[in-house]
């Protein structure tokens, strides 16, 4: 039986494509069978993230409405034999779908996949509604920004009404620099606001902009986001393990001519 | 009164019920006398006949036709066929020809197509301007875009697979002609290459193929 993890924020833009895209692609990468949902209707970009938007045939649309096949709709990942992706209608709108179909839709998968992770879209109407209505767990994304937390928030409420008890949070967009300036809330800030357990924190990282751009998802890699992101994984599946250190590492050299740089 | 021949008609056509066994000359004269008895109800009308219940050959049907209009003041203008094999075929044929013929029409589109727009039609396509990304062109016929094609195009969609896909700038994001899919191989980053020609795609040894349009392909 698989597990049903819708990923939201609440806000736009603060990464819920992204960390659905790197978390679903994780999670293949230690073996289990993924299927990634694009519940943004109109205005899909899941696609897109994950370098396969030239193989769209069929969409999420398509499938609720019974013109194909799951199987047909669905694209294989060009790496990973084990994860999916079913994409969203770029000519539909939200009000294409409701929430009885999406609960049918993924309890179907729930028996042919282990995780089925949905990409919520922003805001708190049809979209959001629909996203949630078969989930088993939330991931909320934020950013250590005032405007991004009360949305979180309300988020949380919304979650809460609707039963789904088990929330995780995930910071994102972390400058450890204007942190340890005072200018930016730390981790621990955002965990007392919001109260729910963190699962796990980004840095603002220039890596995950240029991998976005070219449709290859950064988890796995060496750099600090993709170690992050795979760390996050291993936790979804009940590992417990510590948190990097996100100040960059810079060696003594680059230190040095920061100095001569910043003035 | 003999009921080997029974006349069946409204005011603008008739049925001609004949007997399948009785000899043809026989038919013939209980015809005419049958004919020259209802020829002050029929008049001089016009009408069409169609001949039932035996098979005529076309001699025996002209024989008929001349002794109904000796009998009567009936114009047989035409002479209907009810049979439904001739029926079956005769339709396959006009279908096959007007599909020939749908097929050498197409339509225009002046304007550019973005994103989230689809354009759909059972002829072919012209494209005045472009199709940009998030774009799609779904025709039963060819697609011919006059412009840039960055969107996706669907041709022939209903099994045709001697369409063509003709752009003069061809960066699509992916082609389908007939059952044939075929994506771009197009790197993300933009790379402008300002030596482009108009190319045009179609169907060979079930593979799409590519090329630079010149005279001698057309052919």
């Amino acid at each position: 039986m698989g597990e049903v993890i819708v990923v939201t924020s609440g806000k736009g833009g603060v990464g819920k494509t992204t960390t659905s895209a790197n978390i679903g692609t994780g999670l293949a990468k230690l073996g289990k069978s993924v299927i990634l949902i694009d519940t943004d209707i109109g205005l899909r970009n899941l696609d897109v993230v994950m370098g396969l938007e030239n193989r769209i045939v069929y969409n999420l649309v398509d499938v609720i409405e019974g013109n194909c096949r799951i199987k047909q709709a669905a694209i294989k990942d060009k790496k990973y034999n084990n994860l999916y992706l079913l994409p969203s209608a770029q000519t539909r709108d939200k009000t294409s779908v409701n929430q009885e179909q999406m609960k049918k839709l993924t309890s179907d998968l729930k028996e042919k996949f282990d995780y089925i992770i949905l990409d919520c879209p922003a805001g708190i109407e049809q979209g959001f509604k629909n996203a949630i209505a078969g989930a088993d767990r939330a991931l909320i994304v934020t950013t250590p920004e005032v405007s991004a937390i009360r949305d979180a928030d309300r988020i949380i409420g919304l979650l809460e009404a609707n039963d789904i008890k088990k929330m995780d949070l995930i910071i994102n967009r972390l400058r450890m620099d204007m942190v340890k300036r005072g200018d930016m809330m730390s981790i621990d800030d955002v965990v007392d606001i919001l109260s729910i357990d963190i699962i796990g924190a980004l840095p603002d990282d220039e890596n995950i902009v240029i991998s976005t751009n070219h449709g290859e998802p950064i988890v796995g890699t060496n750099c600090v986001s993709g170690k992050a992101y795979m760390n996050i994984c291993r936790r979804i599946l009940g590992e417990s393990i510590p948190y990097l250190d996100l100040n960059s590492n810079k060696g003594f050299f680059s230190k040095l001519t920061s100095i001569f740089k910043s003035n | 009164m003999s009921t080997s021949v029974v006349i069946k008609g409204n005011q603008y056509g008739i049925i001609v019920l004949l007997d399948n066994d009785m000899p043809f000359q026989q038919l013939k004269r209980i015809v005419a006398s049958k004919f020259k008895e209802a020829s002050h109800f029929f008049k001089k009308a016009n009408m069409a006949i169609t001949f039932e219940g035996r098979q005529l050959t076309l001699l025996e049907e002209k024989e008929l036709i001349d002794i109904i209009s000796e009998n009567s003041s009936i114009q047989v203008i035409c002479l209907l066929d009810n049979d439904k094999e001739n029926e079956q075929h005769y339709k396959e044929t006009l279908k096959d020809r007007l599909n020939a013929l749908t097929n050498s029409y197409g339509q225009f589109y002046k304007g550019n197509l973005i994103s989230g727009q689809v354009l759909e039609s059972e002829k072919s396509i012209v494209v005045i301007g472009d199709v940009l990304t998030g774009a799609k062109i779904i025709s039963s016929g060819n697609v011919i875009i006059i412009g840039t094609l960055k969107g996706t195009v669907y041709a022939g969609v209903t099994g045709d697979e001697s369409s063509y896909i003709a752009a003069l700038d061809m960066d699509p994001l992916q082609i389908r002609i007939g059952d044939i899919l075929a994506k771009s191989s197009r790197k993300r980053m933009n790379q402008y290459d300002t030596d482009t020609q108009a190319k045009i795609a179609f169907v060979e040894d079930d593979y799409i193929c590519m090329e630079t349009l010149y005279t001698d392909l057309l052919e």
